[in-house]
Order: C-alpha cells, then sequence, then structure tokens
C-alpha cells in the first residue's frame, strides 16, 4: 500500500467541484479502504458493504458542492455520509428481515454485544475496544447503530441524563486514546 | 474554552452525534477562538488516522462499477435517478433539540402549576374559615328567629285569648298608691283565669305576688304570680264564680289568707 499524496485537500476539493474524475479516482483509492472498513463496522457483510460504499462514493461525486471546508475536514464529510448510509441500511426494513434469523432478540443482541463485541479490533472501533464496558455500550449505540439518545436509554433503562454524561465521558477517552 | 474543548461537544459534532443547534455552536467558536478549532482539526485528523488504519480494502470490481456509473453521470449531463438520499440523523437530532425544550417547558409549568397550587391552598384555607364563620353565624340567627317565632306563637295565642269574647277583661286598678295594674281575663264557662301584669313594681326578696278572687265576700287563692316584665298572659288556677280579684304582696310561697294591708291592684267583675 503505497499511497503518494498528490494533492492538498483544497486542491482535491477543488478538482472534484470541476468532476475531474483523476481527482476523484484518487480519492476513492485513497480513502475507498477507511470508508469501507467504517461501513463493516456498522454492516458486517462485504456483499451489502459494497453497495453501502458505492452509494456513498456516488453521492460524493454529486454533492461535493454541498462541503463546506470551515465545517471540517473532506474526510469528516465523507465519513458521515458513510455513517448515515450505512445506519439507514440497518433500519430499512429488507436488512432487518435478514439479520432476524441472527438475532433471537434485539435486546439480548445489544446487551450482549456490550460485554462481547462481535466487531474486529481494528481502526475505530479498536479505540472504541479499549473504552470501559459502559461507556463501550453506549459509542456502539450512539454511534455505530445510530440510535438516539432517548432510545438508548430506553433500551438500556437508565435515564436519559446518564446517557449523555456517559456519552460525553466516552467521547473525551475516544478522544484520548486516538490521539 | 478550555472547559468546552473539554465537553466532549467537539467530538459529539464530528461524528455526527451532535444536534443543529450544537454543530452551530461549534462553527461560531471554531471561527472566533483559534483554540477550538485547533481542538477540532487535532481530533478529525486523529480520527481519519485511526480510520485509515483500519482500512479494509473493498472488491476491486467495485472501483470499476463505481467509474462506470460517475462517466455515465458526466456525459448524459442530468441524472434523473440519482436520488440523493437524505441522512435521517440531523433531523432525529433535532427532535431531541425539541424534546429538551418540551421538557425545560414542563419543569416549568411543573414549578408555576405548584405556586398556583400553594397559592389556591391559601385561599381555599382562608374560604373555609369565614365558611366556619358564616356558617355559625348562620346557625345563631336560625336559633334567634327560632326563639322569636316561638315568642312570636305566644303573644298570638294570647291574642287570641284578649279577643276571644268568651274572655271578660276585668281591669284590676292600683289601692294604696301603689301605682300598680293589672288585667285578669276571665272565661266563665271554662273557669280558666289568664292575668296580664301591665305594671307590677318589682318584689323584695323574699315576696311573692299573690292573686285572689273574691267568692261570696271571701278571698280564694288564684295562684302564685311568678311572671317576668313584658312576659305575656300567664295561666292562673281556675275559677269558676267570682266578684272580684285582687293582688297582695304576701311571703314567698305565698298564704291561705291574703294580708289585706299589702294589696296592689283590685278590680271587680
Amino acid at each position: 500500500m503505497t499511497k503518494v499524496n498528490t494533492y492538498t485537500e483544497p486542491e482535491l476539493v477543488q478538482l472534484l467541484r470541476q468532476k475531474e474524475e483523476a481527482a476523484f479516482k484518487y480519492l476513492y483509492d485513497h480513502y475507498a479502504g477507511a470508508l469501507n472498513g467504517v461501513i463493516l463496522q456498522i454492516i458486517p457483510e462485504q456483499a451489502l458493504a459494497s453497495d453501502i460504499l458505492q452509494e456513498v462514493f456516488l453521492n460524493i461525486w454529486r454533492r461535493i458542492d454541498t462541503y463546506d471546508a470551515s465545517k471540517g475536514r473532506l474526510f469528516t464529510w465523507m465519513l458521515n455520509i458513510a455513517r448515515n448510509a450505512a445506519i439507514d441500511m440497518t433500519r430499512s426494513k429488507a436488512y432487518q428481515n435478514s439479520q432476524k434469523n441472527r438475532e433471537l432478540d434485539s435486546n439480548v443482541h445489544i446487551r450482549s454485544e456490550g460485554s462481547n463485541p462481535s466487531l474486529d479490533y481494528i481502526g475505530i472501533s479498536k479505540v472504541i475496544g479499549q473504552l470501559k464496558v459502559e461507556h463501550r455500550v453506549l459509542i456502539d449505540l450512539a454511534y455505530l447503530k445510530g440510535y438516539t439518545h432517548e432510545e438508548i436509554a430506553k433500551l438500556q433503562e437508565i435515564p436519559l441524563g446518564t446517557v449523555k454524561t456517559r456519552i460525553r465521558a466516552a467521547l473525551l477517552q475516544l478522544r484520548k486514546s486516538l490521539t | 474554552m478550555q472547559e468546552y474543548i473539554e465537553s466532549g461537544s467537539i467530538e459529539s459534532c464530528v461524528l455526527g452525534l451532535a444536534d443543529q443547534a450544537e454543530q452551530q455552536e461549534l462553527e461560531r467558536l471554531c471561527a472566533a477562538y483559534p483554540e477550538v478549532r485547533a481542538a477540532r482539526d487535532a481530533f478529525e485528523a486523529s480520527l481519519e488516522a485511526s480510520a485509515m488504519a483500519g482500512a479494509i480494502a473493498p472488491p476491486s470490481s467495485l472501483r470499476d462499477s463505481i467509474f462506470e456509473k460517475i462517466s455515465h453521470s458526466t456525459s448524459t449531463v442530468s441524472t434523473p435517478t440519482a436520488a440523493i438520499v437524505e441522512m435521517p440523523t440531523r433531523e432525529l437530532s433535532s427532535a431531541v433539540g425539541w424534546k429538551k425544550y418540551l421538557a425545560a417547558a414542563s419543569v416549568i409549568l411543573l414549578a408555576g402549576s405548584a405556586a398556583l397550587n400553594l397559592y389556591l391552598y391559601n385561599r381555599y384555607q382562608q374560604s373555609d374559615s369565614l365558611y366556619k364563620d358564616l356558617l355559625a353565624q348562620q346557625q345563631q340567627l336560625a336559633e334567634n328567629n327560632s326563639k322569636i317565632q316561638t315568642r312570636l306563637s305566644e303573644l298570638k295565642t294570647d291574642l287570641d285569648r284578649i279577643k276571644n269574647p268568651n274572655f271578660q277583661p276585668i281591669k284590676m286598678t292600683a289601692v294604696n298608691n301603689t301605682n300598680s295594674l293589672t288585667t285578669v281575663y276571665w272565661d266563665k264557662s271554662s273557669a280558666e283565669v289568664y292575668l296580664l301584669v301591665n305594671q307590677l313594681p318589682k318584689p323584695e326578696a323574699g315576696k311573692q305576688y299573690q292573686l285572689w278572687a273574691i267568692v261570696n265576700g271571701k278571698p280564694v287563692d288564684a295562684g302564685i304570680i311568678d311572671v317576668e316584665p313584658g312576659d305575656g298572659l300567664v295561666r292562673m288556677k281556675n275559677i269558676p264564680g267570682a266578684e272580684a280579684f285582687a293582688i297582695t304582696l304576701e311571703n314567698a310561697g305565698g298564704s291561705q289568707s291574703p294580708t289585706l294591708t299589702a294589696m296592689y291592684v283590685l278590680g271587680k267583675v
């Protein structure tokens, strides 16, 4: 894997806005693996993850004009598109039906993952895996499953205030682990 | 600003977990404070590095598939089939923001309601005590009314007797300068005797007035007079026949025969 950064981020964005396919190919070659890794943490089946990844890159291509560099890095923007697309998939009826055979009970599923994560320990999930259990469960539910704080409070049967406090604490822990 | 940086808000926004208000606050603070901007950049960079470290190459066929679609879309200028999927997370989060305000509003409403309850409870206690006072007053008035009714009824009975033609009024005037006046109402047919004390001096202690009927020149006891000022007709002993009536002052309990020197009034039939 020899990835040479040939563009600065503003140059890359500029070229993407001009619909330069070469720039887009660079973007794909550079980031497809990272985004695929993130999607796989949410949808752990490569066939489905590939569908999402394709949708994500097509969205990046079409919606590059909506990217605002003052709001954050290009990768952050792409990461959020990928995460949202993957979470949308988990909410689709077809996906939920396909998962029913694998899950006896959604509550058992969520609880058991807290102490026994099924994810591979790579990248972001490796960092998440290093968190304390009560933090890890909440980040898993909030970030990888896209639950709202209210939904998490209900699922975990803990007060909403506690959910918010723990997520904040978990995020700070996450930052320390990443740096 | 250090407090904000340590609040977890930056991470929450970057990871797409924050609501719109939080996102806007971060944008504002990033523009105003370089240290906030630096903290955000640092977290984003570490996030990217971490994702890069966890990269998993997608199937190589995917690359061709995507570029085929892109080339197609650029050549056909517009892409009617290209449905842009709006991500729902923000909407969900803004609903969360809404609920925050709703929760705050309900707390304020609860506090307001508690204060109102306290106020109304005080008002209720005031009203309750006032009501009890009024109830007592009303009871007093009812008792007075009942007394007045009784008195009125007595007076009406007295008046009926006075009006009754069977009753003969016998005016008994003062003797011995006693400045007294009484009236006997006598029904000869039934022998009933009623006395009305118009005026009599208050008897001294141990003394009582006594009514006498004069029958065939001899005094007959017609009863002890035990009246308060203002009383109406008082029933005395039955007297079937008499020529006159008289009242003397006797020792308490009455006498067998009248003390003629202590006669106060006399009235002939």
